[in-house]
């Protein structure tokens, strides 16, 4: 330290450098500061579904609740329904008489809260020709009148697995199989990172790209906390088989909705239901069997 | 959308036979086959949906509040009874014109009776009123009959737990006209939109099937 | 530590306590990185004028949300992950000076494996960086942090990837910082302070990249990414990437340091790389003509990939540029040429480089996606915000490996020494 004047200067200059630094990086970080104000610390530090007590889960859908009326404008009722004993879910819907109309995408659509700018729906349809069953040949923006000539229809929703590749790879257990058969998401827990995006055979899962833009007279007042509530900006979706529904006894939406009644669905434990007797009458199929998933979702013919 | 539920319940048939119709409805607590299966207290039961279309037809006109006009088919034919059955809807020229009727050989005679117009009549002669006309469209199609009946033909509104809640089951005719049973064209809803999705690409046909004798040139 | 006390004794006697010693280094340490001519507070202000707007996009993105990138449901990853995926295999790459330097006892190679060490520290965060980025939900990090969130380990490949990443991150942390540390104080490195994490980081960084090509290799979903072929793949390029830097960065060194850096190891490292090219391009070949030959549904990523499909072809421009890269270089190395002049040896590097970078970022990534598993064709392009994070993220890691190497690589020639001032 022989110039104790350039010393000086050079101290000088670098506490300019790292006040001019850390300011302009506090000014990148501008556009965060509105983000954090939503997120309290009791969101940041609110435990995995399963971690949480009777009063804690009681808490979170009182939060659900009261953000979906801010946010939102709607009143809705949050419950968490619980997987009935005894009961295992299971689908199957019928492609000889499916013509493709979609009505149960749309019922998805306004059933699960979905973004309304997307048409997003749990449910893809495709239409494939007739006489292949090459998904490379398939369309899922078909635009005329239905059923089309020499066309049959695929709606494809998630398949529920048991052995499903999406839970498999997340890595923070955000997305698991329930005793129901259900694959559920805890959207509290998802940290988005879409590996299960990656993973997933049947393009089963949605990924909230933005906040969900759902008019307050259109939100759907009857939600789930696993299921149909107004998912946040950054975590990943999907078909909950209606969940809030089924779990109270009650048909899913996608059926209900369904004009040609290709759809049938039910307890798989009880051999006396109807999807026991289709998976026992009908010639029956799975999408992708060979890829190892274990499908609960069944495809069938009339014979 | 489908109809409003004006739900009716099932009604009780006579023969044998008939009574398998009947949909398995949960009306009594069934032995658990499951030792884990929840016991199910029934509360529900299964109806079948009765359209309106099976005792009244449309006029063509709107009501005061905008709605299709339907009138019951006793109105006129109470007043007046056709001297016999047309051989075909051309033959419509007062009433019912421009009846359209696609449905494999069938005469108007085959199923209708001059005047039971209330009344339906089976292939053995036998009359069942129009809302059992299930069993009509049953006698030759069988097979959905059969899946019908094991809830993997025609659609429900309501609780798959009968133990929770009860269910409606859809009528034959809300889904199919009699006349022309076949699902005439509709356009589909909700076409994908997602972000970035492009337009939808033209992939050529599949080459068509050989027909006998051209497989092998 | 585990030295006796009478050894620890001796060694208070004869030098400072750790206590004294290890403060003083960090202080030099971190003022030296402060400390350089203009061209370094030139260079350092352009690069961080860079990783600030690559964080004000960042910022903006987990605001608004992710719509802001072309991601999408069909394509749901991106740029983000591509290079992340290159970047491990940078990281994993630098072993290839160590492997030499240690395994085969090249004592020229010894002087500057440290160079090596520091680029896997700067890609690893690099690579730490764009796992962050392509959160939807960064607030969330600490679900992903064993012991404290709920780790899905054993089944999860990317809880695997968390553990190797930052395993390797430590472990080349700890070895750099150990030789450096006792040379700053005038020791003679303890041989089990640093030569069993040696060897560990060399089967660690085959790891590092095996784990993240199962990433990928492990969706049956996926047929152009389940291959078994990936993972060898993924280690041929990270040992076209690692060395190809390498001897870029060593003339750096050797122009603008009195570093010493002999020809041996560029001589070495240009070896490797004449192999590690043709395996790649072999490689490729047998993946190829594997998809081509065979047909089907399963070649359509491939198709799509090098020659579009139903007329969508984003990636044919980008996969031929990396292609024609790869093989100048492979023809580069094996000119006769090219043994003389550092020039076209330079050339090579840069081709290996960014040939590379397009294969196994958006080369490998993207076309995973397309066609989707409805065989639907959705495609990528990355917006300016992926874009200008990815640029920011890459700007950081540059400075991180200019600090550190400023800081390094002075104790290493006695430059920076520990001993207590004299004066």
């Amino acid at each position: 330290m022989s110039e104790p004047e350039g010393g000086k200067r050079r101290v000088f200059l670098k506490v300019l450098g790292g006040t001019l630094g850390a300011s302009a990086f506090a000014y990148a970080m501008a556009p965060l500061r509105a983000w954090t104000k939503d997120l309290s610390a009791e969101k940041f530090l609110q435990k995995h579904y399963k971690e949480l007590g009777k009063e804690e889960i009681q808490k979170v859908i009182a939060r659900v609740e009261r953000e979906t009326l801010e946010k939102y404008g709607a009143k809705v009722k949050v419950k968490d329904q619980k997987p009935i004993e005894g009961v295992e879910f299971g689908y199957a819907l019928n492609l000889s008489v499916c013509i493709g109309c979609r009505k149960c995408a749309e019922a998805c659509h306004v059933e699960n809260n979905h973004d309304r700018k997307t048409n997003n729906s749990y449910i893809r349809v495709l239409e494939m020709d007739q006489g292949s069953f090459d998904m490379a040949r398939g369309d899922a923006q078909y635009d005329h009148a239905v059923p089309a000539p020499g066309k049959y229809y695929l709606p494809i929703q998630c398949q529920q697995c048991d052995n499903a590749p999406c839970v498999k790879v997340c890595p923070v257990q955000a997305t698991w199989k329930e005793p129901d058969g259900i694959v559920v998401v805890d959207y509290d827990w998802c940290i988005g990172c879409r590996y299960c995006e990656a993973a997933c055979p049947y393009h089963a899962r949605r990924f909230n790209w933005t906040k969900p833009e759902v008019p307050a007279a259109a939100v759907n007042p009857d939600q789930g906390i696993l299921s149909n509530r107004i998912r946040p900006q950054g975590v990943v979706e999907k078909c909950t088989f209606c969940l809030h529904r089924t779990r109270e006894g009650r048909l899913p939406a996608c059926l209900e909705a369904c004009p040609t009644g290709a759809r049938v669905f039910g307890n798989l434990l009880d051999p006396k239901s109807e999807i026991r007797w289709v998976l026992e009458n009908k010639r029956i199929y799975v999408l992708k069997e060979e890829l190892g998933t274990k499908p609960r979702f069944f495809y069938f013919f009339d014979v | 959308m489908r109809a409003a539920p004006t739900c009716a319940p099932l009604s009780p048939l006579r023969p044998s036979w008939r009574c398998s119709l009947r949909v398995r409805a949960r009306t009594r607590p069934r032995p658990s086959p499951h030792p884990r299966l929840r016991p199910s207290r029934p509360s529900g039961a299964t109806s079948i949906h009765v359209p309106e279309k099976l005792e009244s037809i449309e006029t063509g006109q709107l009501d005061q509040n905008g709605k299709p006009q339907r009138i019951a088919c006793v109105t006129c034919h109470t007043l007046r009874t056709p001297e016999k059955l047309p051989e075909s809807p051309g033959e419509l020229v007062r009433f019912h014109q421009g009846l359209v009727f696609k449905h494999g050989t069938l005469r108007c005679a085959s199923c209708h009776v001059v005047g039971r117009q209330d009344s339906l009549r089976l292939a053995d002669g036998s009359m069942i009123p129009n809302r059992d006309a299930m069993l009509l469209c049953g006698q030759c199609h069988g097979p959905q009959l059969r899946d019908y009946q094991h809830g993997a033909h025609g659609g429900m509104n309501g609780y798959w737990d009968l133990g929770k809640g009860s269910r409606v089951r859809n009528h034959c005719v809300d889904c199919h006209d009699p006349h022309v049973p076949r699902f005439l064209p509709t356009n589909p809803v909700l076409r994908p939109a997602d972000r970035l999705l492009p337009p939808p690409i033209e992939k050529p046909a599949l080459p068509p099937f050989p027909k006998l004798g051209e497989a092998h040139p | 530590m585990c030295d006796g006390p009478r050894e620890t004794r001796e060694k208070t006697m004869q030098k400072d306590s750790h206590v004294a010693t290890y403060p003083r280094f960090l202080l030099r340490v971190f003022s030296g990185a402060f400390d350089g001519g203009a061209r370094f507070y030139v260079t350092m202000t352009v690069l961080t004028a860079i990783a600030l707007v690559g964080a004000n996009a960042w910022a903006q993105q987990v605001a608004n949300g992710m719509h802001l990138t072309s991601m999408t449901d069909h394509v749901s990853w991106g740029l983000y992950i591509a290079n992340f995926t290159f970047g491990v295999g940078l990281a994993a790459g630098a072993v290839m000076m160590v492997i030499p330097a240690y395994l085969y006892d090249d004592h020229e190679m010894h002087d500057v494996v440290i160079v090596g060490e520091l680029l896997a520290i700067a890609s690893i965060i690099v690579c730490l960086l764009f796992v962050v980025v392509d959160m939807g939900r960064p607030d969330r990090f600490w679900h992903i942090i064993p012991g404290v969130g709920r780790f899905n380990w054993p089944i999860s490949m990317l809880t695997w990837d968390v553990l190797v990443l930052n395993g390797y991150l430590l472990l080349n942390l700890h070895i750099t910082g150990y030789l450096v540390y006792t040379r700053f104080r005038g020791d003679k490195p303890a041989k089990r302070w640093y030569v069993p994490f040696v060897f560990l980081s060399i089967a660690w960084a085959i790891s590092i990249h095996s784990v993240t090509a199962f990433l990928y290799s492990g969706l049956g979903g996926r047929p152009f990414w389940n291959s078994a072929l990936l993972a060898p793949r993924f280690i041929a390029t990270a040992f076209v990437t690692g060395p190809a830097l390498v001897i870029v960065l060593l003339q750096g060194i050797r122009r603008l340091t009195s570093f010493h850096v002999g020809d041996g190891p560029i001589r070495t490292l240009t070896s490797v790389m004449r192999v590690t090219v043709l395996l790649n391009l072999f490689m490729l070949g047998s993946e190829l003509f594997t998809a081509l030959y065979t047909g089907g549904a399963h070649a359509a990523s491939v198709k799509y990939l090098f020659f579009g499909l139903h007329g969508h072809r984003g990636l044919v421009p980008w996969i031929w540029t990396a292609v024609i890269l790869n093989v100048a270089s492979a023809l580069l190395l094996h000119l006769p040429q090219t043994r003389k002049s550092l020039g076209l040896l330079d050339l090579a590097c840069v081709c290996a480089f960014i040939g590379v970078w397009i294969e196994k970022g958006m080369g490998l990534i993207v076309p995973g996606f397309i066609p989707s598993t409805l065989h639907e064709i959705v495609e990528y392009a990355p917006t300016l915000t992926e874009w200008k994070i990815t640029a920011g993220i890459w700007a950081f890691g540059v400075m991180i490996l200019i600090v550190a190497l400023k800081v390094v690589l002075p104790v290493l020639t006695g430059e920076l020494e520990g001993k207590a001032p004299s004066t």
